[in-house]
């Protein structure tokens, strides 16, 4: 079997969909019918990781987009089995390989119509639809009327690669966290993306005790925004931005945590979600987006409503009073392992 | 659903708590819970709690109350739903809770407990309830957001009394009759009675959204945990979430949970059904949702509208059908109305000039054996389809601008004679502020007005403890920052608290029957709250597109009517100058209420 997955970033990409790509793809060539993988990435803006056996990577497509379509095009005389689309934008360049390849969708990209209607029609064209949750799910088929095969491919959690562990001095006493309680939210700080809840946990933070500080793990253009209504609401010595980081800090990180809080509204999954529970933090995630899914409904953390300080707050206050730190057993169901079978089920499916 | 009563004692050297009291008041409300009733009363005497049950969640006796834990220490009588109740159990049992029933007033036993009186703050769903807490000998009282379950409070100085409806604390005999020139003034001026006003002065309505303790030296401090202006402003702020996701498909995702919260139920749950688009709405993506399959619809027939626009109940009939719904169509002659009217006017709770609707469709859907149904009640407010929506901000920056022209309010004036309206003169009198615009819009009678319905100096008593225009103002703090949320607001607090869904509880108990509005829901406002500020009223056609299929043009383009009675002919209401008589009715009910 040969295969081909068109992507956006994937090796040497930062961030949740390239960490799914990368899964994804080793999944793909694990499947004992594989015999080639195929890859061909938009960008690939860091150093590419270490690529797994039966992958070729298409390294040279990232340069532009001029250089993607003349790889995908040299690719067009070779034969695949199976093509994968791994964005939404990349669906025309998708349709010079195959008529309909499988779509892969993560979250607020497909939420709503494409920017233009070829691509929706291409998208309703797609032989399957593998979404990386319900939620996405739900929100494709509203406005895509698509009708074909559907499947949930959940991120997956390298649960060797975190563990329950001490702070680590030097980060406590770079963000002065000796003595208080840490809420933590990683991610990007975008103006276009204001839905990952940072103002939200900035706004109740007076309202819990004065011990307890929020560690904003991230960098990017809205993070000037932030620390001036920080700084408004008096909370300068409270609210403290760790700025961009190494991805190596980042088990690190999520130890300097007791509570994870992500109130969000736009995340399609919610994977640091996943990476602070195999920290043993425990977990705030929002009930109206992907981050339900994460938290498994509330089995595995709790679920608020982003709109609401009072729950939000009640919900802190609860876990900060439960205190402990273990991982939830329940996080075994999204292990990579899992995540790989259901991958193969889904290729066995797509081969029928 | 039930009917509830506390009496406490507080002051030192109060007469305890008199059982037999206790037992007239609840015995008062048997309509609201006719499936088992209880009381409690301490071992000092000082505190007696009374409820009875209509059994909707937990049939079992292990859901009867008055309902204490296993400590001893608290106690509770709870009027209402909490929809969420399985999720709270489940987190109360994560942080070690253990629970004896799978009732959802244990899980608000537990609850307090857990986050004392915090926990209003996580509640989804219509309640009244009182806790009393031993341990501290304080009593816990709190209403729902919106103000869906009613409550009311009387305090003689020594004793607070407490009790789901006015009419069952009078029958306990405990306190004063004396009428409330407030209460009168606020029924004359807007078709019903303004919170916290009732028509007695001893008794006084639990201000929704808040909650309170009580102990021996008296009520304390209401401490609000919701509000619908606080929402909409913080919706305006929100704005950047409202393209995530397109309009139609955030109200899909919002009022379909909703509605699956409204679901629960150990029992069926049926929907009144009109040819609108609320209800066919709710219908239509319940039937998405419901585990039990499509909702048994009712709708209401009157023979004196057949073949006329009014009549609704071919339109019902026919999406009904479309729904697979089993649908009854109910006629109601004028006979049948001459012949409830006595029993009408002995539930009525508080003079209110509609309810009638409601009375005659909460019958016919209790003939079918359904003890719950969904109502579309609240949509008008929520997607912004009354004529207020464009009236009121009309007015308000129209008479603005007049104060600010030179000669512009001669002008205005003038313009204003030309209307034949009775109301015309308010508008240039109080047309320029939202609370003013709003009573106009609103209004029965003007406040000048009001003296040829009851004596002049009762009427300025009344109208000056009444403060329309300033407790109005105050439901618009903090300012909701549009002019959509202005109003919204306003209908919300106003018209739908003290009528519309007084209404529905009082009309709907008397046959006890219990009715779920998911459009009423403080949770769905904070999550529709940026949507609706962004789009105003077009929200109405996005809630009709989010059913899959939408809504069909028959049921959209449909003249809008609501569950309209025939009652110019029923009652044979005299001209009172208005089109619909209501100043006649109002005057019927004043007369006939007991």
């Amino acid at each position: 079997m040969k295969v081909l997955l068109l992507t956006t970033d994937i090796y040497g990409g930062y961030g949740g969909i390239a960490l799914y790509n990368r899964d994804f793809a080793a999944a793909v060539a694990s499947h004992p019918d594989c015999d080639e993988l195929v890859v061909v990435p938009r960008l690939i803006p860091n150093t590419p990781e270490e690529i797994p056996p039966k992958v070729r990577f298409v390294a040279e497509a990232a340069r532009n987009n001029a250089a993607y379509f003349r790889a995908v095009g040299a690719l067009r005389r070779e034969k695949f089995d199976l093509v994968f689309c791994g964005h939404v934008n990349l669906l025309p360049v998708a349709r010079m390989m195959v008529e309909r390849p499988a779509l892969l969708i993560y979250g607020i990209e497909a939420w709503k119509p494409l920017r233009d209607r070829v691509r929706n029609r291409l998208a309703r064209n797609a032989c399957a639809v593998i979404s990386i949750s319900d939620v996405t799910l739900t929100r494709f088929l509203a406005w895509s009327s698509y009708g074909g095969r559907t499947f949930i491919l959940p991120n997956a959690i390298h649960l060797e690669e975190y563990a329950i562990g001490p702070r680590d001095p030097a980060l406590v006493a770079r963000y002065g966290l000796e003595g208080k309680r840490v809420l933590l939210t990683v991610g990007r700080i975008v103006a276009a993306e204001r839905y990952k809840g940072f103002d939200e946990v900035i706004e109740v933070l007076p309202d819990l005790p004065k011990d307890v500080v929020y560690l904003v793990a991230g960098g990017g253009n809205d993070l000037s925004r932030l620390k001036k209504k920080a700084a408004d609401l008096g909370l300068a010595d409270r609210v403290i931005f760790t700025g961009l980081f190494p991805d190596s800090e980042k088990p690190a990180l999520y130890n300097l945590a007791d509570v994870y809080v992500m109130p969000s509204r736009g995340e399609g999954f919610g994977f640091v979600l996943l990476e602070a529970l195999a920290c043993g933090v425990p977990a705030i995630g929002s009930r109206h987006d992907g981050g339900r899914e994460a938290l498994r409904g509330g089995q595995l953390g709790v679920l608020v409503d982003p709109a609401s300080c009072a729950d939000l707050r009640l919900a802190i206050n609860e876990l900060l009073a439960r205190g402990g730190r273990q991982i939830p057993p329940g996080l075994a169901y999204f292990s990579f392992d899992n995540f790989r079978a259901r991958v193969h089920t889904i290729i066995n499916e797509l081969r029928k | 659903m039930c009917g509830i009563a506390a009496l406490f004692a507080y002051k030192d050297g109060a007469p305890p708590v008199r059982r037999e009291e206790l037992e007239a008041i609840n015995e008062r409300m048997r309509p609201r819970g006719p499936d088992a009733g209880g009381a409690w009363i301490s071992d000092d005497g000082r505190v007696g709690l009374a409820a009875r049950r209509l059994a909707i969640i937990d049939l079992s006796p292990e859901g009867d109350q008055p309902l204490t834990d296993t400590s001893g220490d608290l106690v509770i009588v709870f009027n209402g739903e909490i929809y969420n109740h399985r999720e709270l159990r489940a987190r109360l049992e994560r942080s070690g809770a253990r629970f004896h029933s799978s009732s959802d007033t244990e899980v608000l036993l537990q609850l307090y407990r857990a986050h004392g009186a915090d926990m209003v703050e996580l509640l989804r769903g219509m309640f009244a309830f009182c806790i009393w807490d031993k341990r501290t000998e304080r009593m816990f009282v709190a209403r729902d957001p919106y103000g869906i379950k009613p409550l009311y409070l009387a305090d003689d100085g020594s004793m607070i009394r407490i009790a789901s409806t006015v009419k069952a604390l009078l029958a306990g005999g405990g306190i004063s009759r004396t009428r409330d020139a407030a209460g009168i003034a606020g029924f004359f001026l807007t078709g019903t009675v303004p919170e916290p006003f009732t028509m007695f002065e001893s008794v006084r309505a639990v201000e929704a959204g808040t909650s309170f303790f009580i102990d021996a030296s008296g009520r304390g401090p209401a401490r609000p945990h919701y509000s619908i202006a606080n929402v909409f402003l913080r919706g305006c702020a929100q704005h950047a979430f409202v393209g995530l996701v397109p309009p139609a498909m955030q109200l899909r995702e919002f009022v379909s949970e909703s509605l699956t919260y409204h679901l629960v139920s150990d029992v069926p749950v049926g929907a009144f059904l009109s040819a609108g688009i609320d209800s066919s709405g709710l219908v239509a993506l319940a039937n998405h949702v419901s585990r039990g399959g499509p909702l048994r619809t009712v709708t209401l027939s009157f023979d004196v509208f057949h073949g006329h626009e009014r009549d609704e109940s071919n339109t019902a009939e026919r999406f009904a059908r479309e729904m697979h719904s089993k649908h009854t169509t109910r006629m109601v002659t004028r006979e049948e109305f001459e012949s409830d009217l006595p029993r009408f006017f002995d539930a009525m709770d508080q003079p209110t000039i509609d309810g009638v609707n409601t009375w005659f469709v909460s019958k016919a859907t209790a003939e079918q054996g359904l003890k719950v149904a969904i109502s579309g009640v609240g949509g008008d407010e929520l997607f912004g389809s009354y004529p207020s929506f464009a009236s009121v901000p009309r007015m308000v920056h129209g008479m603005t601008l007049a104060r600010k022209v030179p000669g512009g309010m001669p002008a205005a004036r003038a313009a204003l004679r030309m209307l034949k309206s009775p109301k015309a003169p308010g508008i240039a009198r109080f047309g320029s502020t939202w609370s003013g615009a709003y009573l106009v819009q609103r209004g029965l009678y003007m406040p000048w007005e009001l003296h040829e319905v009851m004596p002049r100096d009762t009427a300025e008593e009344g109208l000056k403890r009444l403060g329309f225009l300033e407790r109005a103002e105050m439901a618009l703090q903090p300012n909701p920052s549009s002019d959509f949320g202005r109003v919204a607001t306003l209908e919300a607090v106003f018209y739908m608290r003290n009528q519309l869904l007084r209404d529905t509880d009082w009309a709907s108990m008397a046959h006890s029957l219990e009715v779920r509005t998911p459009l009423v829901d403080g949770w769905l406002l904070r999550q529709l709250a940026p949507l609706l500020t962004n789009e105003g009223s077009a929200s109405k056609q996005y809630f009709a597109d989010s059913p899959k299929p939408p809504l069909p043009e028959y049921v959209r383009n449909r003249p809008k009517t609501g569950f309209v009675v025939p009652l110019i002919d029923w009652a044979q209401l005299e001209p009172d100058g208005t089109g619909t008589r209501m100043r006649s009715w109002a005057k019927r009910v004043l007369e006939n209420f007991g």
